[in-house]
């Protein structure tokens, strides 16, 4: 179900902290240690916001229990990606039918009010 | 024509200044007969099935796809203030909320909508408001097929 990964996607991403994560992971995998550097958090608070990164599909993590590297997910990123671009299109065009027929309604609208107003004279 | 979205909140935003006046805008926006004309993407065409244009009215609709595909649509009209905005709940999935701003500027007309997608609160309230969410799934599979085909 797109909608439902995409909602778990939205929601993972709605924390300042894991947006700053994902953007640290964007130059390359990483370790915990590595990652919880420039965040004044402890190590278990990082950890908790992993496991929503994880669950959400967005990181992978290596399995070596020591090290467990951290590695930036593309795909549910290009989900939402996509979600966007799918409404921004369909805006876009709407919008553009809309203008052409307002303009027609215009014209319409002009060329009545010019019978109406001759009718009266 | 400017999209701006905010991840986080879930939320899209669509504006365009149209060279219209706002009462002619509104026109085009709330009679059927008008806004099957514009409505959806170049090459859709739009059946009206009801229009009840007021708050806590069922506005139904089909959307034809040039590639004979058809959408689905259901909402109810949420808060209709004539002539500046008008919110809807889209109900058949995707969920989402709507409000429709029009702002005089002079003869132009400014439109903003702006619609805030599912989560859980707003799933809640519609399965409360509405009874089942009709039709999600299927509507749902027809988005994601949709998605997999741009």
């Amino acid at each position: 179900m797109v909608n439902d990964r995409l909602t778990t996607t939205l929601a993972a991403l709605a924390d300042p902290t894991r947006r700053a994560i994902l953007a640290r992971l964007c130059t390359g995998e990483t370790t915990v240690t590595e990652l919880s550097k420039p965040f004044d958090m402890s190590l278990p608070a990082i950890s908790k916001h992993l496991k929503v990164l994880e669950h959400a599909g967005l990181i992978a993590r290596g399995r070596e229990a020591q090290w467990r590297p951290c590695r930036l997910e593309a795909s549910p990123l290009k989900e939402v990606a996509e979600w966007v671009e799918h409404y921004r299109r369909f805006w876009e065009d709407t919008f553009d039918r809309l203008d052409e027929y307002l303009t027609q309604l215009k014209s319409k609208e002009r060329k009545h009010g010019r019978r109406h107003r001759r009718r009266r004279t | 024509m400017a999209v701006a979205t905010d991840v986080a909140a879930r939320e899209i935003v669509a504006s365009r200044v149209f060279d219209a006046p706002r009462e002619l805008v509104w026109k085009a926006w709330s009679d059927p007969k008008h806004i099957v004309q514009w409505w959806g993407p170049k090459g859709f065409t739009t059946t009206m099935q009801e229009m009840d244009f007021r708050p806590g009215g069922v506005w139904r609709f089909i959307m034809h796809g040039p590639d004979g595909t058809d959408y689905q649509n259901k909402s109810i009209y949420r808060e209709i203030v004539k002539p500046e905005r008008i919110a809807f709940s889209h109900v058949s999935g995707p969920l989402f909320e709507a409000t429709v701003t029009f702002t005089a500027e002079g003869e132009k007309t400014r439109v903003d909508v702006r619609m805030v997608f599912e989560s859980a609160e707003l799933r809640e309230k519609v399965a409360k408001d509405f009874g089942a969410v009709e039709g999600l799934h299927q509507n749902l599979d027809r988005l994601e097929q949709h998605l997999a085909k741009m």
